[in-house]
């Protein structure tokens, strides 16, 4: 099964020793930059060192050879619409923007760990901290990502139930199980996050600072 | 330690009672719950962490009301549940159980030290850059007890924790657990796992209708479903 989803991978490259922020920030301006330079040539330069940049981290292969496909299609059919119109300079700008664009988020997300990007988030989220816990949007960002293979495999089980019982290419059948399974996923989750006490911080005062490990006794009463 | 006064639970919607009120007290280090599906057994060990409130009466942990105290309970009371994939929020492994750490542990150094320590303690060691979707059944429930227990609790309360396991896991979470140096609540349908406990609760239809050793509890609970299965077929 694909690792996680933006695929993180650890590693070594330069890029997995950059802080998060400077590649947030890397990513932001060259989305920037690349929307503002039309000129086709700067334009497959950029995306030539964005590609260079995924392969230096040695993303896993498979899933980001498909995401390439997928994302090489679409600047495929947007290039040819441009070229058509007679805008052949435009067409192959908006393609290499494109492909760029998506190489360079797939490093940046490949060679960051979701509790570096964590961080991040929560650091940026400070100034807003009397209307939102800084620890919330990172966290509603992991709960996104972890819930998308559950998703697809309620989805899976479901389709398999509806089959077992002899329907087939029936969306009712497919969805309602789906939908409905999925909010329980999600309440499950909710209690989990709770027992956990994860959000608690925002509320509660400081912590223990105990360990309990299986081999040391930690009851002192 | 644990109290329940006259602690009585009701659904929402239709008003009908899931526990009746009840009245006891767990102080032993391993007490075990059983009971058929339905009983109120969940909703009995979901009362010990406040994760359920109840409607009338209350339930203290080491002297704090669930109801008023719910952050301060929970971080006394791990709570393991049947499914672990959704007890599991991060992706990887040693996120997930960076992310318990968060509160504890300031720096981030020493959280993915601690991350590491507790993933190897459990037996995961190797295993911090796996996806939680690559890790079998078992491991994805160690890996959730270790979550529960970076989290320092004085007692694991633990809902059918070994229902999805196969034998082999179901022995090892089993013995992992029995090893806790802390307080140990179980609900089980495991009537064996059920008898390595000092106490036994049986629970019927939203009451604790035998509370003692664990063999005679197994006992009582066999002639209740025994009676139960002969009422249905006749």
């Amino acid at each position: 099964m694909k690792p996680t989803l933006g695929s993180y991978r650890a590693g070594a490259s330069p890029l997995h020793r950059l802080p998060a922020w400077s590649k947030v920030l890397v990513l932001f301006v060259w989305a920037v930059v690349t929307m503002i330079i039309t000129d086709p040539v700067t334009a497959l330069g950029l995306c030539a060192a964005a590609l260079l940049l995924l392969i230096s981290i040695l993303p896993a292969p498979k899933p980001t050879l498909k995401g390439l496909v997928f994302i090489l299609l679409v600047a495929a059919a947007t290039a040819s619409y441009q070229v058509y119109r007679g805008y052949v300079a435009a067409g192959i700008d908006i393609a290499a923007d494109l492909v760029g664009l998506f190489a360079l988020s797939l490093a940046v997300t490949g060679s960051t760990s979701m509790s570096d990007m964590l961080d991040f988030t929560s650091r940026i989220a400070r100034p807003f901290r009397r209307i939102l816990p800084p620890t919330i949007p990172g966290l509603m960002f992991a709960i996104m990502l972890r819930t998308i293979p559950e998703i697809s495999r309620i989805m899976r089980e479901s389709r398999d139930a509806a089959r077992a019982r002899g329907i087939r290419r029936n969306m009712t059948a497919l969805m309602i199980p789906t939908a409905t399974r999925t909010v329980g996923f999600a309440l499950d989750l909710g209690a989990a996050l709770h027992a956990r006490g994860i959000g608690d911080e925002a509320t509660s005062d400081a912590p223990p600072n105990r360990r309990v490990s299986l081999a040391a006794p930690a009851r002192t009463d | 330690m644990i109290e329940f006064k006259e602690a009585a639970v009701v659904a929402t919607e239709t008003g009908v009672p899931i526990l009746h009120p009840t009245t006891l007290s767990l102080d032993e280090q391993r007490i075990t719950i059983i009971g058929a599906n339905g009983s109120g057994k969940s909703t009995f060990a979901r009362l010990i962490n406040g994760l359920a409130l109840p409607v009338s009466g209350s339930v203290r942990v080491d002297g704090l009301d669930t109801r008023k105290h719910g952050a301060l309970v929970r971080r006394k009371v791990g709570f393991l549940f049947t499914d672990p994939s959704a007890q599991l929020i991060m992706p990887t492994a040693l996120e997930d159980i960076m992310l318990s750490l968060r509160r504890v542990i300031r720096s981030k150094n020493e959280r993915v030290n601690a991350a590491l320590a507790a993933l190897e303690d459990i037996g995961l060691g190797g295993k911090g850059d796996v996806s939680v979707n690559a890790l079998s059944g078992g491991q994805r429930q160690l890996l959730a007890l270790a979550g529960v227990l970076t989290a320092t609790p004085l007692v694991v309360v633990a809902d059918e924790p070994t229902t999805l396991l196969d034998l082999r896991w179901k022995a090892h979470v089993g013995a992992l657990l029995q090893a806790l140096p802390i307080q140990l609540i179980e609900v089980t349908h495991d009537l064996e796992a059920a008898t390595k406990a000092q106490r036994t609760l049986v629970i019927d239809e939203g009451s604790v209708v035998f509370d003692g050793t664990p063999v005679d509890a197994v006992a009582h609970y066999r002639d209740l479903m025994y009676r139960k299965t002969k009422e249905t077929r006749s």
